[in-house]
């Protein structure tokens, strides 16, 4: 599989906080990528980045093989952009911003699919966008870039601001256009649930570095969370294949991509003085914390 | 395409619009008005006398409202633009940033050729039922400083607006206030007539800041 997005090296500093540095990754042809961090660990700088609105310190940044700070205009139309926010046209409503998207993109642009996302919609046509709930919005500017039907979407933090309903209308109706139209997704997201219905691969990031990047089943068969009895006071001291190691009322947490005998044997060798060691497999959102950290 | 970019420019910025040009109509008529009832009061002859003797022009009024307008109506078309950072839909449609960026400020300033037209129309039909052609040329030339102004502070709010740090902002404003005072030096009739041809110039030249924001814009600069 070619790669769409190709990042090396790529490092930078707001002022002389480093945001991260040698950060490198590739998001392979038809795959559906989510960029996992928590807050301030560069997903919308790497987004930024991505869509050509930050020019980083250092390092690189290519699409379909051109270089993105040259991105010309018959790349961009490759490309559908959504904004953090759902942010659109407001003062325009849903036919009038059909027409004016539609005049960028001659012979590609797919009216039948904005339309078929509006008639779900309960508004009137000449309901202006600022008027429209943050749901409503979001499916007008899902629909502007299925409409589009770019090779590459790039999404930053496409649940913001939409309650349940909205957040799984939105990510149903986008797998089932990315699978059934073989397009390669960039996405961020604060929610990691969502995710999971979503995305094939994820990378995780922490305070300036990657910490996974793999396919989400990997990450959910192969990443456990083991729980065992320990005396109380207990300090574990472990190395670190083994995140985050907490100890609750004489109850010790870990999670670790350790199968459990391996565990096992560590902890032993480590002189834990444990018992009733336990693992079990974890949701995204655990995996994401376990990686993480709650801190 | 370049269709489609004044369509987005006219939706935004169409009730402004119609407002300021019925304000510049107004104030152009309450202008004349003032104009006819002089002439009632102390015969036609008495006005010829003071234009000439006196340098007096009587549209003064319309003074600062060209300014207000050319500033408003930046502020209508280019805040939007960069609330919650919104140029970037515009800047990554499939179309040179560039002319993008050009194109934007040329709807505005098509805009307001169309709105000031409409006060100089009024001045033009009007002055010369009762003026001497000079009379009428010395009123819309003397006036002309102050129209090129508010094509000035549409160019250079956009250039605030579209600036994307709050200190460059106001670094630009008290540039933009200096570059503004150009323009209300000299307030006797006529006053710029040798200067209006590079005034133009000068006033034309500003429309090159914004493409300094929109480099900025792009390369994120923050505060």
């Amino acid at each position: 599989m070619s790669a769409i997005i190709e990042c090396k090296n790529l490092t930078h500093y707001y002022g002389r906080r480093k945001i991260y540095e040698n950060l490198n990754f590739e998001v392979p042809q038809g795959r559906i990528l989510g960029l996992l961090g928590k807050n301030g660990t560069g997903k919308t700088t790497t987004i930024n980045i991505l869509s050509g609105y930050l020019q980083p310190h250092s390092g690189e940044c290519r699409i379909f093989g051109e270089n993105i700070q040259t991105m010309r205009p018959a790349l961009r139309k490759r490309i559908g952009l959504l904004l953090e926010g759902h942010v659109q046209y407001q003062f325009m409503n849903i036919t009038q911003i059909e027409k004016f998207y539609a005049a960028f993109y001659p012979g590609q642009w797919k009216k039948e699919a904005y339309y078929e996302l509006m008639d779900k919609l309960k508004v009137a046509p000449k309901q202006p966008i600022a008027r429209m709930s943050n749901g409503q919005r979001s499916q007008v500017a899902l629909g502007l870039i299925l409409a589009q039907n770019p090779e590459l979407l790039i999404l930053d933090d496409f649940s913001l601001g939409l309650d349940p309903g909205y957040r799984r209308l939105f990510v149903d109706y986008l797998r089932d256009y990315a699978r059934s139209e073989n397009k390669t997704v960039f996405l961020t997201s604060h929610i990691i649930q969502d995710m999971e219905r979503l995305i094939d691969d994820c990378i995780i990031m922490d305070y300036g570095k990657i910490l996974i990047q793999q396919p989400i089943d990997t990450l959910m068969h192969g990443f456990r969370r083991y729980t065992c009895t320990v005396p109380e006071n207990y300090r574990p001291q472990l190395p670190e294949s083994c995140y985050h190691p907490a100890v609750l009322r004489q109850t010790l947490e870990l999670h670790s991509f350790l199968p459990p005998a391996e565990m096992e044997s560590l902890l032993k060798a480590q002189q834990v003085p444990f018992t009733a060691l336990k693992h079990e497999n974890v949701s995204l959102e655990d995996a994401f914390i376990g990686l993480t950290g709650k801190y | 395409m370049i269709r489609a970019v004044f369509y987005k420019e006219w939706i935004k910025t169409r009730w402004f619009l119609l407002l300021a040009t019925l304000f510049l109509m107004g104030i152009t008529g309450y202008a004349l008005l003032r104009v006819s009832r002089a002439m009632a009061l102390h015969g036609v002859e008495h006005l010829w006398v003071v234009m000439v003797q006196k340098d007096a022009i009587f549209v003064d009024l319309l003074t600062y409202i060209p300014l207000m307008i050319g500033i408003g109506l930046a502020a209508v078309q280019f805040f939007p633009e960069m609330q919650n950072k919104r140029l970037k839909l515009a800047l990554h449609l499939p179309y040179s940033r560039q002319k993008m960026t050009l194109l934007m400020p040329a709807c505005g300033l098509s805009a307001l050729v169309c709105c000031f037209a409409t006060s100089y129309l009024m001045m033009g039909i009007y002055l010369p039922r009762y003026f001497a052609h000079e009379l009428v040329r010395r009123v819309l030339l003397s006036a002309a400083p102050w129209f090129l102004a508010g094509f000035a502070g549409y160019l250079l709010v956009a250039w605030i607006c579209l600036e994307p740090t709050w200190k460059r902002r106001v670094l630009n404003l008290i540039i933009a206030l200096l570059v503004l005072r150009v323009y209300f030096l000299a307030p006797g009739a006529e006053a710029y007539n040798g200067f209006l041809p590079w005034l133009t110039v000068y006033t034309l030249l500003l429309a090159c800041l914004s493409l300094i924001s929109m480099a900025r814009f792009k390369a994120g600069k923050q505060d």
